[in-house]
Protein backbone atom coordinates (compact mmCIF):
# COMPACT_ATOMS: atom_id res chain seq x y z
CA UNK A 1 0.00 0.00 0.00
CA UNK A 2 1.37 3.34 -0.98
CA UNK A 3 1.49 5.87 1.78
CA UNK A 4 0.33 9.30 0.72
CA UNK A 5 2.58 12.03 1.98
CA UNK A 6 0.90 15.20 3.20
CA UNK A 7 1.23 18.09 0.79
CA UNK A 8 3.93 20.53 1.84
CA UNK A 9 2.51 23.67 3.37
CA UNK A 10 2.50 26.80 1.29
CA UNK A 11 4.37 29.90 2.37
CA UNK A 12 1.87 32.74 2.44
CA UNK A 13 4.35 35.33 3.69
CA UNK A 14 8.07 35.83 3.16
CA UNK A 15 8.63 35.87 6.91
CA UNK A 16 7.54 32.21 6.99
CA UNK A 17 10.36 31.21 4.65
CA UNK A 18 13.51 29.74 6.20
CA UNK A 19 16.19 32.44 6.39
CA UNK A 20 18.53 30.55 4.07
CA UNK A 21 15.77 30.54 1.45
CA UNK A 22 14.35 34.01 2.03
CA UNK A 23 17.59 35.84 1.23
CA UNK A 24 18.43 34.11 -2.08
CA UNK A 25 14.78 34.32 -3.16
CA UNK A 26 14.77 38.05 -2.51
CA UNK A 27 17.97 38.35 -4.59
CA UNK A 28 16.45 36.34 -7.41
CA UNK A 29 13.26 38.44 -7.46
CA UNK A 30 15.26 41.68 -7.56
CA UNK A 31 17.42 40.41 -10.43
CA UNK A 32 14.27 39.47 -12.34
CA UNK A 33 12.58 42.81 -11.69
CA UNK A 34 15.63 44.84 -12.72
CA UNK A 35 16.12 42.77 -15.86
CA UNK A 36 12.46 43.18 -16.84
CA UNK A 37 12.66 46.92 -16.28
CA UNK A 38 15.73 47.34 -18.48
CA UNK A 39 14.44 44.93 -21.15
CA UNK A 40 11.30 47.06 -21.39
CA UNK A 41 13.45 50.13 -21.94
CA UNK A 42 15.45 48.39 -24.64
CA UNK A 43 12.28 47.22 -26.41
CA UNK A 44 10.83 50.72 -26.22
CA UNK A 45 13.88 52.07 -28.04
CA UNK A 46 12.97 49.90 -31.01
CA UNK A 47 9.33 51.02 -31.23
CA UNK A 48 10.21 53.61 -33.83
CA UNK A 49 12.02 52.62 -36.98
CA UNK A 50 10.68 49.09 -36.88
CA UNK A 51 10.42 47.19 -40.17
CA UNK A 52 6.63 47.51 -40.22
CA UNK A 53 4.00 49.49 -38.35
CA UNK A 54 2.65 46.30 -36.80
CA UNK A 55 6.13 45.29 -35.61
CA UNK A 56 6.49 48.69 -33.92
CA UNK A 57 3.09 48.42 -32.25
CA UNK A 58 4.00 44.96 -30.99
CA UNK A 59 7.37 46.21 -29.72
CA UNK A 60 5.54 48.98 -27.88
CA UNK A 61 3.14 46.49 -26.35
CA UNK A 62 5.98 44.17 -25.38
CA UNK A 63 7.78 47.07 -23.71
CA UNK A 64 4.60 47.73 -21.73
CA UNK A 65 4.41 44.05 -20.84
CA UNK A 66 7.97 44.09 -19.56
CA UNK A 67 7.39 47.17 -17.46
CA UNK A 68 4.24 45.61 -16.09
CA UNK A 69 6.16 42.47 -15.23
CA UNK A 70 8.86 44.57 -13.58
CA UNK A 71 6.31 46.50 -11.53
CA UNK A 72 4.60 43.30 -10.45
CA UNK A 73 7.94 41.73 -9.54
CA UNK A 74 9.24 44.74 -7.60
CA UNK A 75 5.95 44.78 -5.68
CA UNK A 76 6.68 41.28 -4.39
CA UNK A 77 9.69 42.62 -2.54
CA UNK A 78 7.50 44.60 -0.15
CA UNK A 79 6.83 41.29 1.59
CA UNK A 80 10.59 40.91 2.09
CA UNK A 81 10.91 44.20 3.96
CA UNK A 82 11.97 46.26 0.95
CA UNK A 83 10.33 49.48 -0.18
CA UNK A 84 9.36 48.70 -3.80
CA UNK A 85 9.08 52.39 -4.63
CA UNK A 86 12.63 53.03 -3.44
CA UNK A 87 13.86 50.05 -5.44
CA UNK A 88 12.19 51.42 -8.55
CA UNK A 89 13.07 55.07 -8.20
CA UNK A 90 15.95 55.62 -5.79
CA UNK A 91 18.87 53.41 -6.75
CA UNK A 92 22.14 54.27 -8.45
CA UNK A 93 23.08 52.54 -11.68
CA UNK A 94 25.68 50.37 -9.92
CA UNK A 95 22.94 48.89 -7.71
CA UNK A 96 20.94 47.51 -10.62
CA UNK A 97 21.07 43.74 -10.97
CA UNK A 98 19.81 43.65 -14.53
CA UNK A 99 21.01 41.12 -17.04
CA UNK A 100 24.39 42.39 -18.20
CA UNK A 101 23.62 41.62 -21.83
CA UNK A 102 21.13 44.51 -21.56
CA UNK A 103 23.75 47.05 -20.46
CA UNK A 104 24.14 48.09 -24.10
CA UNK A 105 21.35 49.26 -26.38
CA UNK A 106 19.93 46.68 -28.77
CA UNK A 107 21.80 46.94 -32.04
CA UNK A 108 19.10 47.44 -34.65
CA UNK A 109 16.54 44.82 -35.54
CA UNK A 110 19.13 42.04 -35.18
CA UNK A 111 19.66 43.08 -31.59
CA UNK A 112 15.93 43.37 -30.97
CA UNK A 113 15.37 39.88 -32.32
CA UNK A 114 18.31 38.34 -30.46
CA UNK A 115 17.17 39.95 -27.20
CA UNK A 116 13.62 38.73 -27.72
CA UNK A 117 14.63 35.22 -28.57
CA UNK A 118 17.41 34.66 -26.05
CA UNK A 119 17.31 37.22 -23.25
CA UNK A 120 13.55 37.49 -22.85
CA UNK A 121 13.31 33.70 -23.02
CA UNK A 122 16.06 33.23 -20.43
CA UNK A 123 14.04 35.41 -18.07
CA UNK A 124 10.94 33.43 -18.98
CA UNK A 125 12.71 30.15 -18.21
CA UNK A 126 13.50 31.52 -14.76
CA UNK A 127 9.93 32.72 -14.17
CA UNK A 128 8.64 29.33 -15.35
CA UNK A 129 10.61 27.73 -12.52
CA UNK A 130 8.49 29.79 -10.12
CA UNK A 131 5.03 29.03 -11.51
CA UNK A 132 4.30 26.34 -8.91
CA UNK A 133 6.32 27.88 -6.11
CA UNK A 134 5.33 27.13 -2.53
CA UNK A 135 5.73 30.87 -1.92
CA UNK A 136 2.16 31.83 -2.78
CA UNK A 137 2.53 35.54 -3.70
CA UNK A 138 5.02 34.57 -6.35
CA UNK A 139 3.00 31.67 -7.69
CA UNK A 140 -0.08 33.87 -7.98
CA UNK A 141 1.64 36.36 -10.25
CA UNK A 142 3.68 34.27 -12.62
CA UNK A 143 1.12 32.52 -14.83
CA UNK A 144 -0.27 35.65 -16.47
CA UNK A 145 3.24 36.81 -17.15
CA UNK A 146 4.10 33.51 -18.82
CA UNK A 147 0.96 33.73 -20.94
CA UNK A 148 2.09 37.10 -22.26
CA UNK A 149 5.56 35.82 -22.91
CA UNK A 150 4.22 33.27 -25.41
CA UNK A 151 3.58 36.16 -27.77
CA UNK A 152 7.07 37.55 -27.21
CA UNK A 153 8.53 34.21 -28.21
CA UNK A 154 6.37 33.93 -31.33
CA UNK A 155 7.37 37.45 -32.30
CA UNK A 156 11.09 36.87 -31.85
CA UNK A 157 11.05 33.46 -33.54
CA UNK A 158 9.13 34.81 -36.54
CA UNK A 159 11.52 37.72 -36.95
CA UNK A 160 14.53 35.43 -36.61
CA UNK A 161 13.11 33.29 -39.44
CA UNK A 162 12.46 36.35 -41.55
CA UNK A 163 15.89 37.96 -41.06
CA UNK A 164 17.61 34.62 -41.68
CA UNK A 165 15.98 34.50 -45.13
CA UNK A 166 17.64 37.76 -46.17
CA UNK A 167 21.21 36.97 -47.28
CA UNK A 168 22.64 40.37 -46.43
CA UNK A 169 21.15 40.30 -42.92
CA UNK A 170 21.99 36.73 -41.84
CA UNK A 171 25.49 37.47 -40.61
CA UNK A 172 24.29 40.35 -38.46
CA UNK A 173 21.66 38.21 -36.81
CA UNK A 174 24.09 35.37 -36.20
CA UNK A 175 26.58 37.79 -34.64
CA UNK A 176 23.90 39.28 -32.39
CA UNK A 177 22.73 35.82 -31.29
CA UNK A 178 26.35 34.80 -30.69
CA UNK A 179 26.92 37.83 -28.48
CA UNK A 180 23.95 37.29 -26.20
CA UNK A 181 23.62 33.50 -26.03
CA UNK A 182 26.53 32.96 -23.59
CA UNK A 183 25.22 35.80 -21.42
CA UNK A 184 21.70 34.40 -21.41
CA UNK A 185 22.96 30.95 -20.42
CA UNK A 186 25.18 32.37 -17.71
CA UNK A 187 22.43 34.59 -16.30
CA UNK A 188 20.44 31.49 -15.40
CA UNK A 189 23.04 30.99 -12.69
CA UNK A 190 25.04 28.25 -11.01
CA UNK A 191 23.63 25.19 -9.27
CA UNK A 192 26.19 25.81 -6.51
CA UNK A 193 25.09 29.39 -5.85
CA UNK A 194 24.39 30.00 -2.16
CA UNK A 195 20.84 29.08 -1.33
CA UNK A 196 20.06 27.69 -4.78
CA UNK A 197 19.66 24.07 -3.71
CA UNK A 198 17.76 25.11 -0.58
CA UNK A 199 15.22 27.02 -2.68
CA UNK A 200 14.64 23.88 -4.72
CA UNK A 201 14.44 21.66 -1.61
CA UNK A 202 11.82 23.97 -0.15
CA UNK A 203 9.79 23.93 -3.37
CA UNK A 204 10.13 27.68 -3.76
CA UNK A 205 11.92 27.24 -7.08
CA UNK A 206 11.12 24.22 -9.21
CA UNK A 207 14.57 23.19 -10.35
CA UNK A 208 18.26 24.04 -10.56
CA UNK A 209 19.87 26.46 -13.03
CA UNK A 210 21.27 23.58 -15.10
CA UNK A 211 17.70 22.29 -15.57
CA UNK A 212 16.56 25.77 -16.53
CA UNK A 213 19.34 26.06 -19.09
CA UNK A 214 18.16 22.77 -20.60
CA UNK A 215 14.56 24.00 -20.78
CA UNK A 216 15.67 27.31 -22.24
CA UNK A 217 17.71 25.53 -24.93
CA UNK A 218 14.83 23.17 -25.64
CA UNK A 219 12.70 26.24 -26.37
CA UNK A 220 15.12 28.26 -28.49
CA UNK A 221 17.16 25.40 -29.98
CA UNK A 222 14.55 24.39 -32.57
CA UNK A 223 14.32 27.97 -33.80
CA UNK A 224 18.10 28.27 -34.08
CA UNK A 225 18.18 24.96 -35.92
CA UNK A 226 15.37 26.03 -38.27
CA UNK A 227 17.23 29.20 -39.25
CA UNK A 228 20.45 27.22 -39.74
CA UNK A 229 22.45 28.89 -36.98
CA UNK A 230 22.41 26.29 -34.21
CA UNK A 231 25.69 24.65 -35.20
CA UNK A 232 27.53 27.94 -35.46
CA UNK A 233 26.26 28.89 -32.00
CA UNK A 234 27.25 25.53 -30.51
CA UNK A 235 23.64 24.58 -29.80
CA UNK A 236 23.19 20.88 -30.50
CA UNK A 237 20.55 18.23 -30.01
CA UNK A 238 21.92 15.06 -28.49
CA UNK A 239 19.54 12.16 -27.92
CA UNK A 240 16.61 14.54 -27.71
CA UNK A 241 18.34 16.91 -25.27
CA UNK A 242 19.42 20.36 -26.32
CA UNK A 243 22.81 21.50 -25.05
CA UNK A 244 25.34 24.22 -25.77
CA UNK A 245 28.89 23.10 -26.42
CA UNK A 246 30.35 26.51 -25.58
CA UNK A 247 31.78 26.66 -22.05
CA UNK A 248 30.24 29.24 -19.77
CA UNK A 249 32.73 31.80 -18.50
CA UNK A 250 32.08 32.21 -14.79
CA UNK A 251 35.09 34.44 -14.11
CA UNK A 252 34.05 37.42 -12.01
CA UNK A 253 30.52 36.05 -11.65
CA UNK A 254 28.56 37.34 -8.66
CA UNK A 255 25.82 34.87 -7.71
CA UNK A 256 23.86 37.50 -5.81
CA UNK A 257 23.88 40.26 -8.43
CA UNK A 258 23.84 37.71 -11.26
CA UNK A 259 26.43 39.75 -13.04
CA UNK A 260 30.12 39.43 -13.88
CA UNK A 261 31.21 42.97 -13.19
CA UNK A 262 30.30 46.07 -15.13
CA UNK A 263 27.24 48.13 -14.49
CA UNK A 264 24.22 49.64 -16.10
CA UNK A 265 25.13 53.15 -17.26
CA UNK A 266 23.79 56.11 -15.32
CA UNK A 267 21.76 57.49 -18.25
CA UNK A 268 19.84 54.21 -18.63
CA UNK A 269 19.35 53.97 -14.88
CA UNK A 270 17.97 57.52 -14.91
CA UNK A 271 15.39 56.42 -17.48
CA UNK A 272 14.59 53.28 -15.50
CA UNK A 273 14.11 55.37 -12.35
CA UNK A 274 11.97 57.94 -14.15
CA UNK A 275 14.22 60.86 -13.22
CA UNK A 276 12.91 63.11 -15.97
CA UNK A 277 9.51 63.50 -14.34
CA UNK A 278 10.52 62.75 -10.78
CA UNK A 279 8.76 65.90 -9.53
CA UNK A 280 5.48 64.41 -10.72
CA UNK A 281 5.98 61.09 -8.95
CA UNK A 282 3.06 60.34 -6.63
CA UNK A 283 2.65 57.92 -3.78
CA UNK B 1 8.00 42.00 -50.64
CA UNK B 2 4.31 42.43 -50.04
CA UNK B 3 2.98 41.30 -46.68
CA UNK B 4 -0.30 39.39 -46.72
CA UNK B 5 -3.34 40.78 -44.96
CA UNK B 6 -4.87 38.86 -42.08
CA UNK B 7 -8.39 39.67 -40.95
CA UNK B 8 -8.89 39.73 -37.18
CA UNK B 9 -12.00 38.33 -35.49
CA UNK B 10 -12.76 38.22 -31.79
CA UNK B 11 -15.45 37.70 -29.19
CA UNK B 12 -15.76 38.74 -25.58
CA UNK B 13 -17.73 35.77 -24.31
CA UNK B 14 -18.25 32.20 -25.41
CA UNK B 15 -21.89 32.95 -26.25
CA UNK B 16 -21.04 35.92 -28.47
CA UNK B 17 -20.37 35.28 -32.17
CA UNK B 18 -16.94 36.06 -33.55
CA UNK B 19 -16.99 39.49 -35.11
CA UNK B 20 -14.63 41.27 -37.40
CA UNK B 21 -12.57 43.83 -35.49
CA UNK B 22 -9.82 44.77 -37.92
CA UNK B 23 -6.83 43.55 -39.88
CA UNK B 24 -3.05 43.38 -39.75
CA UNK B 25 -0.28 42.98 -42.28
CA UNK B 26 2.03 40.12 -41.35
CA UNK B 27 4.59 37.87 -42.97
CA UNK B 28 3.08 34.71 -41.56
CA UNK B 29 0.44 33.34 -39.24
CA UNK B 30 2.67 33.48 -36.16
CA UNK B 31 3.32 37.17 -36.55
CA UNK B 32 -0.30 37.79 -37.48
CA UNK B 33 -1.35 36.26 -34.16
CA UNK B 34 1.07 38.45 -32.23
CA UNK B 35 0.21 41.61 -34.14
CA UNK B 36 -3.52 41.03 -33.77
CA UNK B 37 -3.24 40.41 -30.03
CA UNK B 38 -0.97 43.39 -29.51
CA UNK B 39 -2.85 45.78 -31.81
CA UNK B 40 -6.40 45.02 -30.71
CA UNK B 41 -5.74 44.51 -26.99
CA UNK B 42 -7.89 47.36 -25.73
CA UNK B 43 -10.68 44.95 -24.87
CA UNK B 44 -10.66 41.87 -22.73
CA UNK B 45 -11.27 39.34 -25.51
CA UNK B 46 -12.20 35.77 -24.68
CA UNK B 47 -11.02 34.59 -28.08
CA UNK B 48 -9.29 36.10 -31.05
CA UNK B 49 -8.61 34.56 -34.45
CA UNK B 50 -6.77 35.66 -37.55
CA UNK B 51 -7.64 34.53 -41.05
CA UNK B 52 -5.59 35.19 -44.17
CA UNK B 53 -7.69 37.46 -46.33
CA UNK B 54 -6.78 35.17 -49.23
CA UNK B 55 -8.63 32.32 -47.50
CA UNK B 56 -11.93 34.17 -47.58
CA UNK B 57 -13.95 33.03 -50.56
CA UNK B 58 -16.48 35.62 -51.63
CA UNK B 59 -19.81 34.16 -52.63
CA UNK B 60 -19.95 36.70 -55.44
CA UNK B 61 -16.45 37.95 -56.36
CA UNK B 62 -17.91 40.73 -58.52
CA UNK B 63 -19.63 42.22 -55.51
CA UNK B 64 -16.72 41.71 -53.07
CA UNK B 65 -14.31 44.57 -53.72
CA UNK B 66 -13.14 44.52 -50.10
CA UNK B 67 -12.15 40.87 -50.02
CA UNK B 68 -10.78 41.00 -53.55
CA UNK B 69 -8.67 44.13 -52.97
CA UNK B 70 -4.95 43.56 -53.19
CA UNK B 71 -5.07 39.89 -54.08
CA UNK B 72 -2.26 38.53 -56.17
CA UNK B 73 -2.72 36.16 -59.09
CA UNK B 74 -2.32 33.07 -56.96
CA UNK B 75 -5.06 34.24 -54.65
CA UNK B 76 -7.28 35.08 -57.59
CA UNK B 77 -6.90 31.53 -58.82
CA UNK B 78 -8.21 30.23 -55.53
CA UNK B 79 -11.12 32.64 -55.43
CA UNK B 80 -12.16 32.06 -59.03
CA UNK B 81 -11.71 28.31 -58.99
CA UNK B 82 -14.85 26.44 -59.85
CA UNK B 83 -16.80 25.13 -56.92
CA UNK B 84 -16.85 21.39 -56.36
CA UNK B 85 -20.54 21.33 -55.79
CA UNK B 86 -19.95 19.07 -52.83
CA UNK B 87 -22.03 21.36 -50.66
CA UNK B 88 -24.62 21.90 -53.32
CA UNK B 89 -23.34 25.29 -54.30
CA UNK B 90 -21.84 24.50 -57.67
CA UNK B 91 -19.79 27.27 -59.22
CA UNK B 92 -20.52 30.32 -57.13
CA UNK B 93 -18.07 32.47 -59.06
CA UNK B 94 -20.02 32.42 -62.31
CA UNK B 95 -23.16 34.47 -62.50
CA UNK B 96 -26.26 33.15 -64.12
CA UNK B 97 -26.44 34.12 -67.75
CA UNK B 98 -22.68 34.62 -68.14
Amino acid sequence: MTETLPAAAAYEKAEQLPADVRAPLRDLILALADSKRVLGLRYSDRMLGSPTLEAGIAASSMAQDEWGHARLTYALLGDFGDDPKALEHERDAAEYRSLDALDAELDGWHGMTAAGLLLDMALTAQYAALVDSRYVPLRNRVQKLLDEEKFHFQYAAAWARRIAQVPELRAGLEAALGRVLPLALRWLGRDEAPGMRRMVEEGVVRDLPSDRRARFLARVGPVLEEIGMADALGVVRDAGEWTCTARTDWSGWDDVARRAGGSLDEATAARARGDLNRALLMD
Amino acid sequence: MKEPVYEVFARKTREEPLRHIGWVNAMDGDLARVYAWKTYDEQNWAEMCVIPRSAILPVDPDESQFVMAGRDEHEDEIVHSRGTGSYGGGDVAVKEGQ
